[in-house]
């Protein structure tokens, strides 16, 4: 459509000569780019241990896992994940992770990948909620998380883009804006009292900056190895464990408020490369 | 930088009447159908976190109350939900809400134990609830001091989010004019700093009273390492 188009122009823009927004990189080229380009974020360069693991990044193991998982027939419906539709077509992966949250025409609303693999998993394999399969989100060992790894794998490299065409989409972003900036709490915080501005620390970490797009494509490019967990985690995760910190109400995945959230903060690093998986602090 | 979110939510308003119907109660089991596109940003912002199910509203939280009250804002988070510093308007009417809201202590602000205070402010255990939950009864909630500030300047681990107060006391002194002032930045920062990162600590009941002067000790005793 004509407004698609329009999008697209920016995009490609802004990823420049590196590569192309729809070319698959190998994610510790997309950090290498990110690190030459950006020598003096502090957030992009805190750990040089990490950079030095990541050509060895453990989350490479769920990719193959994950990619088993995706093909085999499971479930009391002995169906693989093929006919999943992640947005770009029943089985199409491509680029698919880089273009979520977006509206579904078959549920009426906008989901997140891990709400749209549940689903699949659900509908088209059969479990439910009481399978470990979809039930157990967190950990190396979950289905769920190797199956978000070998998926996000397909789009590493490829531009952040998740769609605003539909209204639904746009409302859901713009609200997600809203809730990064809403204080609440006992501590009185928003996500922009610790990701507001550039190379400050909170204890230790160094805490990246939501309007830099640069330092923000690593931010929410989860799946991640996350070393100091020794587990790989998920965009789901991070935030649970940040509104956590925050003392917040406790957020429960696949929910509304989660789905904003991402809506917003991919698309706040639009047009930047995901490195996909990542390795983190 | 290339940024293309101009769009707004009028866009969205005028571009559809598609209606939400509560099919496994997404949006709120109780309101029926919920038109997402019909509502401002704001409200739908509002909506979500509070009709939606997405948090664990049943919980206790240690302050008493329950979990959705966190959720409920007052005044000052209402007013600061903002990017960026408040326009002089904002910060006014915050400044008056904080003030309005000031407690001084019985008897006034003093100065308690500065050790106690050293490990009121390194911890930062407290309050937190969800996935899992803080337990007040076996370990006691902290301030959280070091997370944004420097105090001891022998201490190598701490954040920048606020400003160093190595040698806070020494160079302030601590009459009753620093003693009081100190009182009211921790117990509540907004009457002098609106829509300030840092917490308030005594209007929130974060930290009682007891702890407060302990923490206050900490920067403004002459014999506490914070001032050597
Ligand atoms: C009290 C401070 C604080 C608040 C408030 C906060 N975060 Fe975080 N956030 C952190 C810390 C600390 C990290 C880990 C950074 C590191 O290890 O370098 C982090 C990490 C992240 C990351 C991943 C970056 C990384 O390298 O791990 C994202 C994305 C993020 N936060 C988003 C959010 C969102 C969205 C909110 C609001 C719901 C939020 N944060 C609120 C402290 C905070
Ligand atoms: C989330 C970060 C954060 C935490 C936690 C925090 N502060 Fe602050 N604090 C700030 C910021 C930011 C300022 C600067 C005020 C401003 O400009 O917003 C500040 C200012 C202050 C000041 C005033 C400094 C001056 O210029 O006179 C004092 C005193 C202070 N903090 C004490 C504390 C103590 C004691 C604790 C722990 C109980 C604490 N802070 C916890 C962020 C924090």
């Amino acid at each position: 459509m004509f407004k698609k188009a329009l999008l697209a122009l920016p995009v490609a823009m802004a990823v420049g000569a590196a590569a192309q927004a729809g070319e698959w990189q190998d994610p510790n080229d997309v950090l290498q780019n990110l690190l030459q380009n950006n020598p003096d974020s502090k957030y992009l360069h805190q750990s040089e241990m990490n950079i030095m693991m990541m050509p060895d990044n453990p989350a490479l193991w769920l990719v193959e896992e994950g990619e088993d998982l995706f093909y085999a027939q499971r479930g009391p419906n002995n169906v693989s994940l093929e006919g999943c539709d992640f947005g770009k077509g029943p089985g199409e992966l491509d680029g698919a992770y880089v273009e979520l949250p977006r509206y579904f025409e078959d549920t009426d609303k906008v989901m997140d990948f891990e709400q749209r693999l549940v689903h699949c998993m659900k509908e088209l394999q059969g479990f439910t909620s009481d399978d470990a399969a979809v039930g157990q989100r967190h950990g190396n060992g979950s289905d769920i998380m190797k199956l978000t790894t070998y998926i996000a794998h397909q789009s590493s490299g490829m531009a952040w883009n998740p769609p605003l065409d539909h209204p639904q989409e746009q409302a859901m972003r713009d609200a997600g804006e809203k809730l990064f900036f809403r204080r609440g709490g006992a501590m009185d915080f928003n996500c922009a009292s610790c990701h507001g501005d550039s190379g400050k620390q909170i204890r230790a970490s160094v805490l990246p900056q939501m309007r830099d797009g640069q330092e923000w494509t690593k931010a929410v490019s989860w799946p991640a190895h996350r070393a100091g967990h020794d587990n790989v985690r998920s965009q789901n995760h991070r935030i649970r464990g940040c509104v956590w910190q925050m003392r917040h109400a406790g957020i429960k995945h696949d929910t509304p408020v989660n789905t904003a959230l991402i809506s917003f903060w991919n698309d706040a690093a639009r047009g930047e490369p995901a490195i996909l998986p990542d390795l983190k602090r | 930088m290339l940024r293309n979110k101009t769009v707004g939510a009028g866009l969205a308003v005028l571009a559809s009447t598609v209606l939400i119907a509560g099919c496994d109660g997404w949006m709120g089991e109780t309101s029926g159908e919920v038109d997402i596109t019909a509502m401002s940003a704001d409200e739908l912002a509002d909506h979500l976190v509070l009709e939606t199910d997405s948090y664990r509203f049943e919980q206790e939280a240690q302050e008493g109350g329950s979990a959705r009250d966190r959720m409920v804002q007052d005044g000052i988070q209402a007013a600061c939900s903002i990017e960026g510093d408040p326009d002089s308007g904002t910060a006014g009417e915050v400044i008056a809400m904080a003030r309005e809201s000031y407690e001084e202590p019985p008897g006034g602000p003093r100065l308690g134990n500065w050790r106690r205070g050293a490990e009121l402010a390194r911890s930062g255990y407290g309050y937190r609830i969800g996935h899992r939950n803080d337990d007040h009864g076996t370990r006691e909630a902290g301030g959280n001091c070091y997370a944004c500030h420097q105090m001891d300047p022998a201490e190598e681990l701490y954040g920048t989010l606020g400003p160093s107060l190595a040698g806070y006391g020494a160079t302030r002194g601590n009459d009753s004019s620093v003693v009081n002032y100190v009182h009211q930045v921790v117990s509540n920062p907004h009457q002098y700093f609106p829509c300030t990162k840092m917490p308030r600590f005594g209007r929130n009941n974060f930290l009682s009273e007891e702890q407060i002067a302990h923490v206050m000790a900490y920067l403004l005793d002459p014999d506490s390492p914070v001032n050597q």
